[in-house]
């Protein structure tokens, strides 16, 4: 028996940081609905030690969450030098803005680039769709 | 035989160097242009499409209920625009002060105040064909158009000869990136590369003056003051430096005035001249941003009311959905369920869309009225404003069988 799985899955709060991807906007333009698409979207780069953390390998699904949203993406390792732990890395996509926050301050622009959330292993729960 | 080039608006750079195969009707190859641009002129082009309420109807069914959306609405909302012809864009303004509508495109929360900053002459900036004849500093902040402008490096500011820069980058050229992540471009500038935590910009900046002045720079997370003077130093040996500005940049500031003064201490500290140039990310916000300057003297967020035009963040797409002023929406080339916050764009889903777009978008299937435009460049002839204000004409590389942004336009202004 995994008894694992009784305990609370660890939490940890990440900010996070969005980026533009080629490979990504090249999917996007040959078929937004593709799994390409999502596949390079619906992702999280973490650092090694968060990753760990979690308790979660690289290519497990994660729940991220705030106040604005919740969607599950895949944890990826981020690659970067040097560590950056507490901080994360997702490319622009419906699935980065599921969690931004509709504060603006009467300015007119969202806060895209600085998202506050919370990541969890999302135990083998499937990327989040779209279809509002 | 003389060659014939097409140009891609795949993005703010539209190359106008694009040779094309044709297999039968259709675009086989495309040559010279980026992976981002092939992907984009082979878009399939497929045939016009004309959905109410998600079933096919004729195109005088679907103008005529678009039509009736727009009369009905107390106040709609006309957005996007960014990858429409200049010629569209004008028509959009046209039928915005007919309807006096709220008319905003995506530069409301991108790089609209840097082009409204240019247009103003707040800031000097120059032509990419410059950058590529002169420019010995190329300096990218919060930019990384190894992705997002995929032949930037190769045809303007780095890797290319010039006119006056006959040894390129080897010898004449020094590439610098300013990110909080170490991105592809960052990658290319070796150790120009600088990294600042997120946020922390604004401070950089004023680090950086501070060693341009010759003073000892500091920051509050401990950039190493000597690696900051290093970078001083080179900006200050520049005979032709360019800022690229993207919106990595612009999202961590609060205003402007930092980048205005770093741009006036460059241009008193350093040899030659510093220019800037905004990184636009769609072929023509640019153009939308100065016909609008043009008409009104604003580059975005505006609200028509009988012959006047008012003007404020509280216009934008994003103000205009959260306050919830705004009961229809016109949408053109541009996808807001995808690309605005969840938290915000849902309110799209309360209010009547009509979407004109070349492909099936989130925002398209929730659309009352929904129309396939033909693409620029592939499609669709007409004009666009490149990223550093040139007009750069173009003609369609195929027989379209869908119509372009514009004549929709115009027929939905006849049916109005
Ligand atoms: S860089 Fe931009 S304009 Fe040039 S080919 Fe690529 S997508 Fe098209």
């Amino acid at each position: 028996m995994d008894f694992g799985s009784f305990l609370a899955a660890p939490e940890l709060k990440v900010k996070i940081v969005t980026y533009r991807d080629i490979f990504q906007n090249k999917a996007m333009i040959e078929d937004r609905f593709g799994e390409d698409y999502r596949t390079r979207s619906a992702i999280i780069k973490l650092d090694p030690a968060d990753l760990k953390s979690l308790s979660v390998k690289k290519g497990d699904t994660v729940i991220l969450k705030n106040s604005f949203g919740k969607v599950v993406v895949k944890a990826e390792e981020s690659g970067y030098e040097p560590p950056h732990r507490g901080i994360a890395y997702m490319p622009n996509s419906p699935w980065s803005n599921m969690l931004v926050s509709n504060e603006t301050g009467g300015t007119g622009v969202p806060k895209f680039k600085d998202i506050e959330a919370t990541a969890s292993s999302a135990k083998g729960e499937k990327v989040t769709d779209f279809e509002f | 035989m003389e060659k014939e080039y097409y140009v891609c608006t795949g993005c703010g750079l539209l190359c106008d160097d694009i040779e094309l195969e044709m297999e039968k009707d259709l675009i086989g190859k495309v040559h010279t242009a980026c992976r981002v641009g092939v992907a984009h002129m082979k878009e399939s082009p497929g045939e016009a499409e004309y959905l109410v309420d998600g079933k096919k109807v004729d195109e005088k069914t679907a103008i005529e209920e678009a039509a009736s959306v727009l009369k009905a609405a107390r106040n709609p909302l006309i957005f996007g625009l960014g990858t429409s012809t200049n010629e569209a864009q004008k028509k959009a303004i046209e039928l915005a002060e007919k309807l006096n509508a709220t008319l905003d495109d995506t530069s409301s929360f991108c790089l609209g105040p840097l082009i409204e900053a240019i247009l103003q002459e707040k800031f000097k900036t120059c032509t990419l064909d410059d950058v590529r004849n002169k420019a010995d500093i190329s300096f990218f902040w919060g930019s990384d158009p190894a992705d997002s402008h995929p032949r930037h490096l190769s045809k303007f500011s780095y890797f290319p000869r010039g006119q006056e820069k006959q040894r390129g980058w080897e010898e004449e050229r020094t590439a610098i990136a300013v990110d909080i992540r170490k991105s592809h471009t960052a990658k290319i500038c070796g150790n120009e590369f600088y990294q600042v935590p997120p946020g922390g910009d604004a401070e950089f900046i004023e680090a950086l003056i501070a060693g341009l002045s010759g003073k000892l720079p500091k920051t509050s997370f401990k950039f190493p003051p000597k690696k900051l003077l290093e970078l001083a130093n080179i900006l200050k040996g520049a005979r032709f430096g360019v800022i690229f500005v993207g919106l990595g940049l612009i999202y961590s500031l609060e205003n402007l005035e930092p980048l205005i003064k770093l741009m006036d201490t460059l241009n008193e500290k350093a040899k030659g001249d510093f220019y800037l140039i905004p990184m636009v990310g769609h072929y023509n916000m640019r153009g939308f941003n100065e016909t609008l300057f043009e008409k009104t003297g604003f580059v975005n967020s505006v609200k028509f009311e009988e012959g006047s035009v008012k003007h404020g963040p509280g216009y934008s797409v994003v103000e205009s959905l959260k306050a919830k002023t705004v009961d229809a929406a016109l949408i053109i080339g541009s996808d807001p369920l995808a690309s605005l916050p969840h938290s915000i764009a849902k309110q799209l889903l309360e209010i009547p869309l009509i979407t004109i777009d070349p492909c099936e978008t989130l925002s398209s299937r929730k659309a009352k009225v929904s129309i396939r435009s033909g693409v620029s460049g592939v499609e669709a002839g007409g004009s666009a404003t490149r990223m550093d204000g040139v007009q750069v004409p173009f003609r369609p590389a195929i027989d379209a069988k869908r119509p372009s942004d514009e004549e929709i336009l115009s027929k939905l202004m006849e049916a109005l």
